[in-house]
């Protein structure tokens, strides 16, 4: 097995009296793109900045490529950093700022020159060279960014929230774009974001943070449909849930009994366990199924999401139960009529239910 | 950036009672008074100009003007640019104290702060004092009526007008550009001459050019803290206009200050903007 390129270990922050980062462990492969995906406030920039040298932690280690950086100032690191607001330099022109880390290091003028046009050209702002970066738009202001910590070729580039001041089309397009040159360039990259659609697109693994610490580390897959805790579930992607209590665990199967009946789910909870079974909505079937996992409710809504329709349903109190189809079956579905729906065990997970977020 | 021309816009007309003001009781007596200068019984003349710069005392007291003008606006900008960064950086109840530290003396009238600062720097002074038991003097020194004298009081007077020019600059910067630069391997020193120093620039011009007219106009302050027999071009006016009575001296003296003022206050606007884009 591959070691860790970066490895940080049993990382914590104390700002006064609160904890920002609780025991934070986590390992990158070289070339890895891993997220850190959270809500506001779960730690995950505090972790960026700790791995950057912008933040001395107050206890735990930061190792990246075999040596331990704990306390190397942020120049000494080699780490690249695309800042939120991007932080250009006002004063400078485009190459300029693409120039600064090649000069800071003293590299020779050709070298630099050539590093300049090569990364220029890799963000498509070659012909924006010679601009004042005041006036350029937010996503050219990205690319500059992103040109100037590439530029002096990092052991590794962190980005923090890099798409979150672009307006939903051009941020796709960023993503994509961008994706593509990490890889190209084989860059190991560290990714703060609190969209979870940037990060399952974007990420080769995702560490999911809340309240200071990592409650996944999974592929984007994984973390989708078998998120490890309840956190997790409801951060990330939508679900339809029922609660109930379980009357039965057998291996990693356990029985719930809810107000919609006894339904199978994966999961290791103990009998009498106050629990609730999560489905996404795309593994939820309209119709009944032979021996799966059945409902039947009443339609409140259907919702058309172009290439998808997305059907509410009326549940008890606290539940929600929504389902995704690609496209209607023949059957008319009219709000107030009850459906008969159905989904494999497999796909239903159950979560204690004080987990519930 | 040149400003583009353009038709004035409407909301210049609020400058219109200031302008009108200034106009009247500044730019015409200024006028009027200039034009004594070059003004001789026989229409214009630059006769007064040329036997003015053709004797040397007279240039013995441009030499001063500049000299100790020169000396406060560096003392003033070496105690004031680290001053203005710890008052743009501190929080809460210290940056209080510095800013009520920094404007309050500014409430004094200048005679006071100049009588203040003659007690200090008597030979008995607080300063000569000090010096000796802490032992960097053998014996108490009188600063009160030198040079040295007058660039310490003249720098105390000035010195929020240094200070408050740079603070404003300084609180704009965004503290990531300097974290930008350490993450791209920037060292301190580096960060400081590349980033932070180009970025207050502006403000340092601007604090230069203050300090630097005012302390080549001050009067009163070279009056009580070095005396008669050390002119400057200020002083001169003052007594060519009280004393002499000689209108034609004064207003050929005030021409120069007046040239020598905008001379380098323009010059160092067109040298700090040449500085700032090398940079």
């Amino acid at each position: 097995m591959m070691p860790d390129f970066l490895t940080i270990a049993g990382a914590a922050k104390f700002f006064g009296a609160a904890r920002v980062l609780d025991n934070v462990d986590l390992g990158v492969k070289r070339a890895e793109f891993v997220s850190l995906l959270g809500p506001s406030g779960c730690g995950k920039t505090t972790l960026l900045r700790i791995v950057a040298g912008l933040l001395t932690p107050d206890a735990g280690t930061v190792r990246l490529d075999n040596a331990d950086i704990t306390r190397r100032p942020p120049h000494h690191r080699d780490i690249g950093v695309v800042f939120q607001n991007y932080a250009l330099f006002p004063h400078l022109t485009v190459a300029e700022n693409v120039a600064f880390g090649l000069e800071a290091r003293r590299a020779p003028r050709g070298e630099t020159r050539a590093a300049v046009a090569r990364f220029l050209g890799l963000v498509h702002m070659s012909e924006f060279a010679d601009r004042s970066v005041r006036a350029l738009s937010g996503g050219q202001q990205q690319r500059v960014a992103v040109a100037r910590a590439l530029a002096v070729r990092p052991k590794l580039l962190l980005l923090d929230e890099p798409f979150s001041a672009l307006d939903r089309k051009l941020r796709e397009t960023m993503q994509i774009e961008l994706k593509r040159l990490l890889r190209e360039l084989s860059t190991t990259a560290v990714f703060v974001t609190h969209d979870q659609d940037e990060a399952l697109m974007m990420s080769d693994r995702i560490a999911v943070m809340n309240r200071g610490t990592i409650e996944q580390l999974a592929d984007p897959a994984t973390v989708y449909h078998r998120p490890a805790t309840g956190f997790v579930l409801g951060f990330v992607g939508l679900s339809s849930r029922i609660a109930g209590e379980v009357v039965a665990a057998a291996g990693e199967e356990v029985v719930l009994a809810t107000p919609r009946g006894k339904l199978r789910a994966a999961g290791t909870l103990a009998s009498g366990t106050k629990a609730f079974v999560a489905v996404r909505p795309e593994r939820i079937r309209l119709g009944a199924g032979g021996g799966d996992n059945e409902l039947e409710l009443p339609l409140r809504d259907i919702v058309f999401q172009g290439s998808k329709m997305q059907l509410h349903f009326d549940a008890g109190e606290g539940d929600q139960v929504i389902v995704e189809a690609a496209q209607l079956p023949g059957l008319p579905l009219a709000p107030g009529a009850p459906v008969k729906l159905s989904f494999a065990p497999a796909d239903a997970l159950a979560f204690a239910l004080d987990a519930k977020p | 950036m040149k400003p583009r021309r353009e038709r004035i816009d409407p909301v210049a007309w609020l400058a219109l009672p200031a302008v009108a003001y200034l106009a009247l009781v500044y730019a015409l007596p200024l006028i009027m008074l200039l034009a004594r200068g070059v003004m001789g019984p026989k229409g214009f003349t630059i006769e007064p100009l040329a036997s003015f710069l053709s004797d040397p005392f007279n240039w013995q007291v441009i030499a001063n003007t500049l000299k100790i003008a020169a000396l406060v606006t560096v003392v003033c900008l070496l105690i004031g640019y680290p001053t203005a960064f710890a008052l743009a950086w501190s929080s809460g109840w210290t940056q209080v104290v510095l800013l009520a530290a920094i404007i309050l003396p500014l409430s004094v009238g200048v005679v006071v702060k100049a009588f203040a600062w003659q007690i200090v720097l008597r030979r008995d002074g607080i300063l000569s004092q000090l010096m000796v038991s802490l032992g960097v003097w053998d014996e108490p020194v009188r600063l009160l009526f030198t040079e040295t004298g007058l660039v310490l009081g003249a720098a105390n007077v000035f010195l929020p007008f240094m200070i408050l020019p740079i603070y404003s600059v300084v609180r704009l910067i965004d503290p990531r550009l300097a974290e930008a630069a350490a993450t791209l391997g920037a060292t301190p020193v580096y960060r400081f001459r590349r980033i932070v120093l180009p970025l207050t620039l502006p403000g340092v011009l601007a604090g230069v050019v203050f300090v630097f007219s005012l302390s080549i106009a001050m009067y009163v302050i070279p009056s009580l803290l070095i005396g008669d027999r050390y002119q400057t071009l200020a002083t001169l006016v003052g007594r060519s206009f009280l004393f002499m009575r000689n209108e034609q001296l004064g207003s050929t003296t005030a021409t120069v200050l007046l040239v020598l003022a905008v001379a380098v206050v323009v010059g160092s606007g067109v040298l700090a903007r040449r500085l700032g884009r090398s940079a």
